[in-house]
């Protein structure tokens, strides 16, 4: 759907077959097997297993609705500079529903919807990018007439899963963000019955997205997630534990300003607020743009795009820690503490005058003793 | 020898007459009219190693951990040859995993240790202490001074600022282990502190409480030292012995609240 083929994957045949079809060799088949295998963290045995799976593979249905969102995450998972073999894999997946890339619209789109989720009722995969704002009866995001919430239900119950694909969809993002004006939540908000499996990310990277569904194809099942239902093959590490910049860090080398000599160096980006200390993704490996690059690597510390709320508690994004309230706006609370520290301590000094003063004013008042009779017994210590 | 577990009369005085000159310029009392003092035994070893192992590595947490929060300095070359961040944040660690030894041997002389340690002697608990809270209030605003109440062991604004310091250093623990959990996603710490994020909204909310209350740990040690060497020379009831010894010597005519 894609990029329109002489060669559309048929229902009949297998995925090994039409990649036959359009050219694709076996070598280079096992190769991606054995790529999406290493992606997955699983052992290399397993390639095969996963060869014969995607090779006898019928052609899955995949929808894929868009609710409150900009469009990135779509963007991001198409706009790979040389389509791989990975990306012909997802759009010969084949979309059935997309509306931003399927030609038609209006009626005919909605048709597309409905046939597609009606044939492969139970069967399908449903994607998910976009928010669902829940104020004021939903009425932020209407498609066909219909609030988010409630596209977002039908397509769910005949799902065979679920996948929310990027930040919108994982907790609302930054239309979720403090104030929050249209009540936007995460897929996961609303559907309770079904796992769903939270891609995240603004954007997240497509390569997350196609190798979750491979998984799915090749297992039947969705691969282990992390409390926040990421996947752990991808977001089970820090940025900071993966990072290239990494030994600067350890090394105490930081970047102080964006043109100075650390950040010609390339050193560490923790002291202009990088967040990679607190952010699980897999950036620093898959990378972006057929692993051309990813911010850290271009010199710009992470935003933590990846953790749910980030707008809120990862900003000042060029900062180390946030600004809790009751600190003011620009007041840092090293200077609150420091000078909470320093009056103590003056404080302190001040009581010891004081008490030294006291101490003098009280003395004066005390009568001297007086020289006890000479035979008055005074080594009662000896006793 | 003194025999710490029983509380027993002590010889004091010099032994010699003072002339009346020295006396008055000194104001030296006369040994005849010096106090009778006696040696009381408080904080048994597992108090007052406690103490000193929370003051060296609270130390060392606060000083490393503002390096961690502020890395002031910058190392040149390559980075291979150097490992200050990480040095930093290994002593960091060592320091923690020892307080939390101290900690746990804390916790456990709540419950074994003597009357003056005991949980019970966490906060002021009895109306007593309450009223005398504020006499201590008001003698540390030197207004009435001799209305102070005596305490062998903690008073009850001791009791109040000692057990906060504990909340503080609990809070750090958690939320230090909270971070430090970050890096083996799945392991032991990070399952253990799944609950505290959440609670905090944010893992940056952590970091930032982390770091302002080092800022109430700092602010805590000019004041301890301060109040505990004062009692030390006002008082002369041996407040600084005592953490040393675990005794000190007190005047034989005082009653004591918490005797
Ligand atoms: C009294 C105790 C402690 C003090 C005063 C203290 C102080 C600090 C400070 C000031 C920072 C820098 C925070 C920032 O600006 O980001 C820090 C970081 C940290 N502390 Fe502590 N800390 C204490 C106890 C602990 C404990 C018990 C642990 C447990 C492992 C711990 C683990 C950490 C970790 C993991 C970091 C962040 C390191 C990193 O991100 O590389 N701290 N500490
Ligand atoms: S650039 Fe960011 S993620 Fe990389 S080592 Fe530095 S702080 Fe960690």
């Amino acid at each position: 759907m894609l990029a329109p083929t002489s060669h559309p994957w048929t229902s009949d045949q297998t995925l090994a077959e039409h990649l036959e079809d359009r050219g694709v060799s076996r070598r280079e088949f096992l190769d991606l097997c054995g790529k999406l295998t290493a992606m997955l963290g699983l052992a290399s045995v397993v390639t095969p297993r996963m060869a014969r799976a995607l090779e006898q593979m019928r052609r899955p249905s995949v929808v894929w609705i868009q609710l409150q969102e900009c469009t990135g995450c779509v963007e991001s998972v198409i706009r790979t500079s040389e389509p791989s073999i990975g990306d012909l894999v997802l759009d010969t997946i084949s979309l059935d529903f997309n509306h931003t890339l399927m030609a038609a619209a209006g009626h005919a789109a909605e048709a597309a919807l409905h046939s597609a989720m009606e044939a492969n009722a139970g069967q399908y995969i449903l994607v998910v990018t976009g928010s669902v704002p829940l104020k004021d009866d939903g009425i932020y995001t209407t498609i066909a007439g219909r609030t988010a919430k409630e596209v977002l239900e039908e397509a769910a119950s005949g799902a065979a899963a679920v996948i929310a694909v990027g930040a919108c969809a994982h907790w609302g993002n930054i239309q979720a963000s403090n104030p929050n004006p249209t009540g936007a939540v995460g897929v996961s908000d609303i559907i309770r019955d079904k796992p769903v499996v939270n891609i995240a990310g603004c954007p997240p990277i497509s390569d997350v997205v196609t190798a979750t569904v491979v998984h799915f194809l090749t297992f039947g099942r969705m691969p282990a997630l992390d409390i926040d239902g990421r996947p752990m093959f991808a977001y089970g590490k820090r940025i900071h534990d993966q990072c290239q910049r990494r030994a600067h860090f350890d090394a105490g080398q930081f970047v102080d300003g964006f043109d100075d000599e650390g950040a010609r160096k390339g050193w560490c980006l923790y002291r202009m607020g990088c967040k990679g200390p607190a952010s699980f993704s897999p950036c620093p490996i898959f990378q972006w743009n057929v692993r051309t690059s990813w911010p850290i690597g271009a010199g710009h510390p992470c935003l933590g795009c990846t953790e749910r709320r980030f707008w809120d508690t990862m900003t000042p994004f060029y900062e180390r820690l946030p600004q809790v309230a009751g600190f003011g706006v620009e007041r840092r609370v090293d200077v609150f503490g420091g000078a909470l520290a320093i009056g103590v301590t003056a404080g302190v000094a001040a009581h010891a005058a004081a008490t030294g003063i006291h101490r003098a004013r009280q003395r004066k008042q005390l009568p001297v003793m007086q020289k006890p009779p000479q035979d008055a017994e005074v080594n009662r210590g000896q006793d | 020898m003194i025999d710490p577990k029983e509380p027993r009369l002590q010889p004091a005085g010099t032994g010699g007459v003072i002339p009346e000159e020295v006396a008055e310029a000194t104001h030296i009392p006369h040994p005849e009219s010096l106090p009778e003092y006696r040696w009381v035994y408080l904080w048994r070893w597992p108090l007052r190693v406690t103490h000193w192992v929370s003051a060296i590595t609270i130390t060392v947490l606060i000083v490393t951990g503002f390096y961690i929060g502020a890395p002031y300095f910058t190392t040149w070359g390559e980075a291979s040859s150097h490992y200050l961040m990480g040095w930093a944040r290994f002593l960091h660690f060592a320091a923690a995993g020892l307080i939390v030894a101290a900690a746990i041997l804390r916790v456990y002389w709540l419950f074994a240790g003597n009357k003056w340690a005991r949980w019970s002697s966490l906060l002021p608990v009895q109306a007593r202490d309450w009223r005398n809270l504020w006499r201590t209030v008001k003698y540390y605003l030197l207004v009435r001074q001799e209305s102070m109440p005596h305490y062998l062991g903690h008073h009850p604004l001791q009791q109040l600022s000692y057990t906060l310091i504990y909340l503080i250093v609990i809070v750090q623990m958690v939320t230090g282990f909270t971070m430090y959990g970050l890096s083996n996603p799945g392991g032991f710490f990070h399952t253990a502190t799944a609950w505290v994020a959440p609670l905090f909204g944010g893992i940056q909310t952590v970091r930032f409480t982390h770091h302002a209350l080092t800022w109430l740990l700092i602010t805590f040690i000019p004041l301890h030292v301060y109040l505990a060497f004062r009692a030390d020379v006002m008082d002369r009831e041996g407040e600084m012995s005592s953490i040393f010894s675990g005794g000190r010597f007190v005047r034989a005519d005082v009653k004591f609240e918490d005797e």
